[in-house]
């Protein structure tokens, strides 16, 4: 099972609205190296992932071999342009951080706060560690960046479709419900497109994210991902 | 049936897997696997004939997943899928005797509070899958990691079939489920509610589940079902790692030495492996097993034993609390779950719950609480109330094994409230009064307390699961009485074989000096074989007297517990000196909690509250409010002078509520996040900082029915509804709310939200779009003047 470490604190700054390290007082600071205990401690992480052929792309989207799953969206063709593959991917930090999300909130609003953000870090620290035992699997390929329903025009109804493809309810306790929310609350979906030649280093940008009118980041001139 | 393969056969044997069956025969990933029911029942068939020709009782109709949720989009209909999977399998069954079990998985969505399904919603669409397959031999609940999503499926199928029922959940290796459902809760719910068989399935192969099914084993005396995996599957090609042959040995060497009599096997088993389980079981007795009798409570993560006093803490109660009974009113469920939690700091190990108030609805604040508590403490819960109705809607949303509390020696308590405890599997407060009130003397008590006894065990309730109250009364009015109930507790432990339970806090009412009364008492009561305090946890003194008493009398072994709890007292003591020369601006500015209360505490000698609120806690809020705009301070700093004033509001409260009644409030404001949506903590931010401004949050939640926000905007006559949205695909919940609301009620609304836009805002019809937590209270600001 991959073990969390050493949460990145300046992107939960960042998540919190704080610009960096250097602006956030001491009292957050000191309560955030107790929060990582928590979010740590309270975390059972846990990932699924399925490697498929992409068979075709066509107008209703991007069919992958011996599956009925149809990734549709001008994005995600975009996005796994030159691919000859795809992994399908996803992860959680189980049911237990939802409880102490919840409890935080009742006993103290700011800590709740610095877990919540903290807790959506180790999620990115979880896909980060997942993927580097996905490809230890794989034989050497090229890849992109992980991309997820939601995101641009990719559907995010397909967030059930995906956790069915990946048996995540009954594998790793990850389901949706009717408004595709995933639950566990930090949790991912993504799928991540394999390529023989080298992927252009395109970044998640902003342009991209349904986010982008209202972003607190990005209204400082700054991005959520370096 | 179901009960002579139990009794004629040594071990019964199940089948093994259908998906991997099914995909090697063609289906693909992500296909609908029940759909074949109707399109290749020969498939189907074929498939379970297997299974019979190499060995199976009983085997699992193809309809895991044929449930209402999960079929939504497949373009068929549950009873189509069901009724189509139990023929093919009694086809299949033929005149061999083989079974047909009704198969039926988890639903595929989370139950509340992580997810959004209500126990209802799941009790509803387990009820359309039960009626669909009557005609199957059996009823099978399997991969559940949920218990109350599992009880919610046990309740529906013996509320609406009379066919046996067994279930298994699936257990990691850590003892637990993904949800955090423990082996020993399973147990004592499952058998609490009267199921036939139960065990585990899938997740890990046979040598991996030892440990699951030896505690199982432990806690509980029906039979025991194993059905594991084919081993561990290799990550990359998902192949599993036993061969049916060892599959077959380990499971005859691991597990059925542990007591299990009826096996099989799940993901990656062929018919092979059956028939290597029939052939390596041939001529093999089932084990005996040792069950330890245990009396236990628990929720779904925490049992509790009564093999020692354990603290049952009394605070959730609104009599003679003023601000409890205003929480009640106002509908806000977060005070009653702080103190829950609070107790359960304090030392609780079970917590009582009672919301009656005559003029609110208690059955549906009671059904608030218990999902509400059961989602932030993992203590198990003892639902008190005097209406059988608020006691029965308690117990079937309630996760785990609970205590009903109470019932009494009048026939009317006797004939309604027994039969809901046994249906829902609880133990049970049995108070020694009746219709001619509390008896006077200990034997008096005696006799009801037997009277009880008696009744409960006629039907079917254990004496292990009988707490009996003998009834606290008041030293200053009936010195006489205090012995006599203290005599009554020994014998009706001694004699009756049950345990014990008694509210204490009553002993001192009227006295000075309460506590020494109280915690005295309390000693005495221990020591006579008291095993459930109800107590106020919160109360050093009280607690105290229980763990002195686990350690004098043997029972806190090397006093671990005792000094767990007191070794750093000292160093509490030292940091609770509070400085003197701060301002209520600077502890407010910085963070400083129990220094602003402090300080809020002594202005009140010199300044009326309302002055204190307008000259001092405000203004701090506004220069906090415009440093966050600026960004000189960012969220968390924002939220902690929140925090702080908020400690400062109460104890302003707290003097209100106690002289006049009067209130602070500047106005009342409903608060939700819209139906769909689980993303809460966008809105409680904003409710922390209204409520800091002197606004009355009436704050409905998660996942709110549109009904529900129009109802509470009307009940409460407020000015202003906040909405909050964080999913795209939730906004649309957001429109359908305030155009509910636009048509039956005149308030302003203002919505929040990620994915919101001021544009997107003024579309949906709402009057303002709040960029942040700060800008709702310039909003509040604005609607009430």
């Amino acid at each position: 099972m991959i073990k969390l470490e050493n949460l990145d604190f300046d992107e939960a700054l960042r998540y919190m609205g704080c610009k960096s390290r250097e602006a956030a007082d001491s009292r957050t600071l000191s309560m955030m190296e107790e929060c990582e205990k928590l979010v740590i401690e309270n975390s059972v992480p846990r990932y699924r992932y399925k490697f498929f052929e992409i068979e075709k792309t066509d107008d209703t989207g991007i069919q992958l071999k011996d599956s009925t799953l149809i990734l549709k969206g001008n994005d995600i063709r975009q996005h796994l342009k030159d691919c000859f593959g795809i992994i399908l991917m996803c992860a959680t930090l189980s049911g237990k951080i939802d409880a102490l999300i919840r409890k935080t909130q009742l006993e103290d609003m700011t800590r709740a706060v610095i877990v919540n953000a903290l807790a959506s870090v180790a999620i990115e620290q979880l896909c980060d560690k997942a993927e580097v035992e996905i490809y230890e699997n794989l034989d050497k390929c090229y890849k992109t960046w992980r991309y997820s329903p939601g995101y641009g025009d990719f559907p995010i109804e397909l967030q059930k479709d995906i956790l069915t493809v990946l048996d995540a309810p009954r594998k790793i306790g990850l389901c949706t419900g009717c408004s595709m929310t995933l639950t566990p609350i930090k949790s991912v979906t993504a799928v991540t497109g394999l390529s023989h030649k080298p992927v252009s280093p395109r970044k998640r940008g902003c342009l991209s994210c349904n986010l982008r009118n209202t972003c607190q980041y990005r209204k400082v001139g700054n991005h959520c991902v370096q | 049936m179901f009960s002579e393969l139990l009794k004629s056969k040594k071990f019964i044997i199940l089948d093994g897997a259908m998906g991997t069956q099914l995909q090697a025969r063609g289906l693909k990933t992500g296909e609908c696997p029940e759909a074949l029911n109707v399109t290749h029942p020969d498939t189907v068939r074929e498939i379970h004939r297997s299974y019979i020709e190499a060995g199976s009782d009983i085997v699992y109709t193809n309809t895991f997943g044929a449930n209402s949720y999960k079929l939504s989009e497949s373009g068929y209909s549950v009873s189509e899928l069901v009724r189509a999977g139990v023929r093919t399998a009694k086809e299949a069954a033929g005149e061999s005797g083989v079974l047909a079990a009704l198969d039926i998985g988890p639903i595929g969505q989370l139950m509340e509070p992580t997810g959004s399904m209500s126990f209802d919603e799941a009790y509803d669409i387990y009820k359309e899958v039960i009626l669909a397959g009557e005609e199957a031999d059996l009823i099978v609940f399997e991969t559940m990691t949920d218990l109350l999503e599992l009880k919610a499926g046990v309740l529906a199928a013996k509320e609406n079939s009379t066919k046996p029922v067994i279930c298994t959940m699936t257990f990691e290796e850590n003892t637990r489920t993904f949800t955090g459902c423990s082996v020993s809760a399973m147990a004592l719910t499952m058998q609490g509610l009267g199921v036939d068989a139960i065990g585990v399935n899938c997740s890990l192969g046979p040598i991996q589940l030892r440990e699951v099914v030896k505690e199982l084993a432990r806690w509980t005396t029906l039979p025991l079902i194993v059905k594991p995996n084919a081993g561990l599957p290799d990550p990359s090609t998902g192949e599993y790692d036993l061969t049916p042959n060892n599959f077959a040995k380990s499971m005859a060497d691991d597990i059925i030495p542990l007591g299990a009599v009826i096996v099989g096997g799940c993901c990656g088993t062929t018919p092979d492996y059956i028939r290597m389980l029939c052939k390596e079981l041939d001529g093999k007795n089932p084990a005996l097993r040792e069950v330890t009798s245990h009396s236990a409570v628990c929720s779904s993560s925490r049992t509790v034993i009564i093999d020692q006093p354990r603290i049952i803490g009394e605070r959730i109660n609104p009599t003679g609390k003023k601000l409890f009974k205003e929480a009640l009113r106002n509908n806000n469920l977060d005070y009653i779950l702080s103190q829950g939690i609070e107790q359960v700091h304090a030392g609780a190990e079970i917590l009582d719950v009672n919301v009656g108030l005559p003029e609110i609805d208690e059955e549906k604040m009671m059904v608030r609480s218990v999902k509400g508590l059961q989602g932030v403490v993992d203590v198990p819960l003892q639902i008190d109330s005097t209406i059988p109705q608020v006691l029965e809607s308690a117990l079937r949303v309630y996760s785990g094994k609970p205590i009903v509390n109470s019932v009494n020696g009048e026939e009317k308590s006797l004939e309604t409230v027994l039969p809901l405890v046994k249906k829902y599997g609880a133990a049970v407060v049995g108070l020694t009064l009746d219709k001619n009130g509390i008896p006077k003397t200990a034997q008096g008590r005696f006799e009801i307390a037997e009277k009880i006894v008696k009744n409960a065990n006629a039907l079917g309730i254990k004496n292990k699961d009988i707490y009996i109250d003998c009834l606290t009364l008041t030293a200053s009015a009936e010195q006489e009485g205090v012995m006599e109930t203290l005599n009554a507790l020994e014998r009706v432990k001694k004699e009756l074989g049950v345990k014990t339970v008694l509210g204490v806090s009553n002993i001192s009412f009227g006295l000075p000096n309460r506590e020494l009364v109280t915690s005295t008492f309390l000693t005495m009561a221990l020591q006579k074989g008291l095993d459930l305090p109800i107590i106020n946890p919160n109360v050093a003194a009280m607690t105290g007297a229980v763990r002195a008493y686990k350690l004098l009398a043997n029972i806190d072994r090397n006093s671990a517990e005792f000094i767990k709890a007191y070794n750093n007292t000292d160093v509490q003591k030292q940091t609770a000196s509070v400085r003197n020369d701060i301002t209520l601006g600077y502890a407010i500015e910085n963070g400083l909690k129990k220094e602003g209360a402090e300080i809020t505490e002594k202005l009140l000698e010199s300044m009326s509250p309302m002055d204190i609120i307008n000259q001092q806690l405000i203004p701090a809020l506004d220069k906090a409010g415009a440093d966050f705009e600026k960004g000189k301070i960012f969220l968390p700093q924002l939220i902690q002078s929140a925090t702080v004033s908020q400690a400062c509001f109460e104890v302003i409260k707290k003097k209100l509520t106690g002289a006049n009644g009067s209130s602070v409030s500047k106005g009342k404001i409903v608060l939700a996040t819209v139906k769909g949506d689980v993303h809460d903590i966008g809105k409680n931010i904003v409710k922390v900082l209204l409520e800091n401004y002197g606004y009355t949050v009436i704050d409905l939640g998660k996942d709110v029915e549109y009904e529900e926000v129009l109802n509470a905007a009307v009940e409460n006559n407020v000015k202003l509804v906040g909405l909050s949205a964080l999913m795209t695909t939730t906004l649309k919940s957001m429109e359908e709310t305030i155009a509910l609301l636009r048509k039956h009620y005149e308030c302003k609304v203002m919505v929040g939200g990620a994915v919101l836009t001021p544009e997107y805002a003024e579309k949906i019809g709402a009057d303002y779009y709040s960029k942040d937590a700060k800008e709702s209270v310039d909003i509040a600001k604005k609607v009430f003047g």
